[in-house]
């Protein structure tokens, strides 16, 4: 049963990717400018411009050019950038490391932050401190990821000359690694808990209604030692599939971070080349975005089904 | 199952925390070390810029920011033009001379020098690059096109040989188009830069960071700098904060104008002087309301420049009032023709007999044409034009929509290209210009037979350009340079070719 389910979500995902790679196709083919002009500037010749698109492949019809780009990319060869002439591949593989770093740690962080701050407001709801951490998340909730980069910069970077502003540094080098990790990931995890953590405390209040929670207290359990053994537990499904939401929304807070601190991200790249209008690295980029997304998706599904043993037949 | 799954979720939470402990801990060691690296750093610096290169190949890709980094730096050229930019140099060649028609250029090179690989720079060299700029696709080669050919008469002796005479070609000689290329290493100049010149670029990560390494076996003196970091920043805030953190040494070009005052004080040196480019406001004379003169000269004298200077870049800069600024070797203050004056502009206005007064503004999305689009907007309508204003996303759909397909009213547009009046002479062009006596004038300058008449024939173009008011010229942008203090040796302008480090001490 199990397994038939994990095939089907498998199927899913195969045609989701096949549909989501025609809509990324279409959509950045219809972008207005090209890469062309783009690259040769306010100076450009008109036969230096069609010299240009020849050589770019951008005077073939549509319906080639998806083909050529599809089966290209399934082999693994995204191609050579129309304007950087570097490996595409190379480039997205380099900026996928350092964007799942990134995100990695700030899904950390916001976990931490999520269940620390969202059990604490569930367990003491009545309570002024409950209070306090709820209006502490409402405002994390209210300030975009990029705001929070720029304020902890300010704090920790200008005026504390703690951690670097900008820029990163390989894993090889661990002190210049974590140094320079620390201020985006939180500037991205900070938002992140703070939206988690609304999840985690109603989910929370919730079980903490539930009848088995009565019985295990009636049972002699303290409330605590309620919440630890049977609480957390069956609270955790719906904050799975909150977080697993979020770490698809973490991806793209993370174009926005990687841009504040100059990450040479997937985020990044992904900008600057929708600015030079280099629609091979677009294309390979998106693709990659969201085959992360769906493969978040698909492996928040099945740990679903493996943490609550109702969801198996289900699904 | 129930303990594994509790487990599982504190073994997470506790290598969370631990990871938070080892990062913070490590952070606050390495944050130390860098606030001290800044004034230890007598052979190193860290730059940062702000239009990064796509890739290395000024041949193939437009825009100041290859040359900006390569030039002079890594590759150089016969010539160099001086810091006035004004006074050319002897750099690869040691000298040269003109013959009296104007149509011969011998150069008398320099013997035993090297490009960083090991491969000698000869006079065939130079027939090499200078005949092969025909396949250029950026950076206007059109520039050099009166080269015919070039004779490698030995191999220290060049004569570039012309159609006809053009008394630009030592200017153009000294910037990218003259750049000396390794003829075996043309093909792979996207990623790799092989130059002669003394530093070598050890490493280019497109976007943000590219290292140069001084060039040991460089042929003249070698350079202060032992290595040199140019990293790259999309916006000027970041800029301002690597600097005043500690990433980065200096800001070469600085334009965030409203962030300078942070750096006035004793840590820091602010460098002043002139850039390259001319800001302006492009009025479409071949269509539309604007291809009534009456209407152009209209909005000359209704907007308030020197307001306009203030606002867009906190006053950083000069006011222009002809396609000329104060480092073209022509400049003349031309301010008196068009002074500000809106009651004269109403009466352009109504003498035009123009009715329908709609305005077509496209303007590229960069924060310096948004602030200058709100102000000619309102000092239009107060003349009673019905301004309609459209952004179009910089650089892909402005280059398609306003600049290749020409479909605009107005624009506002920084050039930064250098000595690109001339673009007046090419009715291609998207200013959509076109003057017998304007073509003449640039046709004389070429002919020039000293500095003197082709300075005074291109003034003659600028002053018609002027009359016939295809744009409105605004300002010309201070170079804005700042350092850490005690390092010194950056060029006080911009001459438009190169950010040139052989003399910057750290």
């Amino acid at each position: 049963m199990m397994f038939r389910n994990v095939i089907n979500r498998i199927a899913v995902f195969i045609v989701t990717l096949v549909a989501s790679s025609i809509i990324v196709f279409l959509l950045l083919s219809a972008l207005p400018g090209d890469a062309a002009s783009t690259s040769l500037g306010t100076d450009a010749s008109a036969a230096a411009l069609v010299a240009k698109r020849h050589e770019l492949g951008l005077d073939q019809p549509l319906p080639i050019r998806y083909w050529v780009w599809a089966t290209n990319i399934l082999q693994g060869n995204m191609g050579i950038s129309a304007i950087s002439g570097v490996n595409i591949a190379t480039d997205v593989f380099n900026g996928l490391q350092v964007t799942l770093i990134l995100v990695i740690t700030a899904m950390i962080i916001a976990l931490i932050i999520a269940f620390g701050f969202g059990i604490l407001a569930a367990r003491f709801q009545d309570r002024a401190f409950g209070f306090i951490i709820s209006v502490l998340s409402q405002v994390g909730i209210a300030i975009p990821s990029f705001l929070a980069g720029l304020i902890l910069v300010i704090v920790f970077a200008v005026q504390l000359r703690i951690l670097p502003a900008t820029g990163w540094v390989a894993p090889d080098d661990p002190g210049g690694f974590a140094s320079h990790l620390i201020l985006p990931a939180f500037s991205l995890g900070l938002v992140q808990g703070a939206i988690m953590s609304r999840y985690v405390r109603s989910a929370m209040l919730e079980v903490i209604g539930d009848d088995f929670m009565r019985t295990a207290r009636s049972k002699g359990l303290s409330r605590n030692g309620a919440l630890r053994r049977h609480g957390i537990r069956n609270a955790l499904v719906p904050i799975m599939n909150v977080a697993g939401i979020e770490m698809a929304s973490m991806l793209i807070g993370a174009v926005v971070v990687e841009r504040v601190f100059e990450i040479r991200g997937l985020g990044s790249l992904l900008i600057s080349s929708v600015e030079n209008r280099d629609l091979p690295e677009v294309q390979s980029i998106v693709m990659v975005l969201v085959v992360l997304v769906l493969v978040v998706n698909l492996i928040v599904d099945l740990l679903s089904a493996v943490i609550d043993p109702r969801i198996r037949g289900a699904r | 199952m129930k303990v594994h799954w509790m487990k599982k979720i504190s073994m997470l939470a506790s290598v969370g925390i631990a990871t938070a402990m080892v990062l913070s801990g490590c952070a606050g060691g390495t944050g130390a070390s860098s606030s001290e690296s800044g004034t230890s750093a007598n052979t190193s610096i860290r730059i940062g810029l702000t239009p990064s290169p796509a890739n290395l190949n000024f041949e193939q890709t437009a825009g100041q920011a290859i040359p900006q980094a390569l030039m002079y730096n890594v590759y150089e050229s016969l010539v160099k033009l001086n810091e006035n930019g004004k006074t050319i140099q002897p750099l690869l060649a040691k000298s040269w001379k003109i013959s009296n028609d104007g149509l011969t250029y011998t150069f008398n090179l320099r013997s035993g020098v090297k490009f960083s690989n090991g491969d000698p720079f000869n006079a065939s060299t130079v027939k090499f690059n200078l005949e092969r700029l025909n396949q250029w696709k950026a950076n206007t080669p059109a520039n050099l096109s009166a080269i015919d050919h070039v004779d490698a008469v030995s191999n220290t002796e060049a004569k570039v040989v012309l159609k006809e005479p053009d008394r630009n070609t030592l200017f153009w000689l000294t910037s990218v188009l003259g750049a000396m290329v390794d003829p075996n290493e043309v093909n792979n100049m996207d990623t790799q830069a092989i130059g002669t010149g003394p530093f070598t670029v050890s490493d280019y990560k497109v976007g943000s960071q590219m290292d140069l390494k001084r060039n040991d076996s460089y042929w003249g003196t070698k350079p202060a700098l032992r290595t040199a970091q140019l990293k790259y920043y999309s916006d000027t805030t970041s800029s301002s904060n690597a600097l005043l953190s500690g990433d980065i040494d200096a800001i070469y070009n600085f334009q965030g104008y409203d962030q300078i005052d942070q750096f006035k004080n004793d840590n820091y040196t602010i460098n002043t002087g002139n850039a390259q480019g001319d800001t302006m406001l492009v009025m479409n004379p071949s269509k539309g309301p604007f291809s009534n003169i009456k209407l152009r000269q209209a909005v000359m004298y209704a907007v308030d420049k020197d307001r306009i200077l203030k606002t867009v870049i906190n006053g950083y800069g000069t006011v222009l009032s002809a396609p000329v600024i104060p480092s073209d070797p022509w400049y003349k203050n031309l301010s008196s023709t068009y002074k500000h004056d809106t009651a004269k502009a109403k009466q352009l206005v109504q003498q035009s007999g123009v009715k329908d007064l709609t305005v077509n503004f496209t303007v590229p999305t960069r924060p310096y044409a948004q602030s200058i689009a709100q102000i000619v907007k309102t000092e239009l309508d107060a003349i009673g034009f019905k301004v309609n204003l459209t952004e179009q996303e910089f650089p892909a759909v402005w280059i398609q929509n306003t600049m290749t397909n020409k479909n605009y009213d107005m624009t506002a547009m920084w050039h930064v290209e250098a000595r690109n009046v001339t673009n007046y002479g090419n009715a291609n062009y998207y200013w959509n210009y076109n003057n017998a006596k304007v073509n003449s004038d640039f046709a004389a300058a070429k002919k020039a037979g000293s500095d003197t008449d082709f300075n005074s024939s291109m003034l003659d173009a600028v002053t018609q350009i002027q009359q016939d008011a295809p744009a409105d010229w605004l300002y010309n942008t201070n170079l804005i340079t700042i350092t850490k203090k005690g390092i010194t040796g950056f060029s006080k302008n911009d001459v438009g070719i190169a950010m040139d480090l052989t003399g910057v001490k750290g």
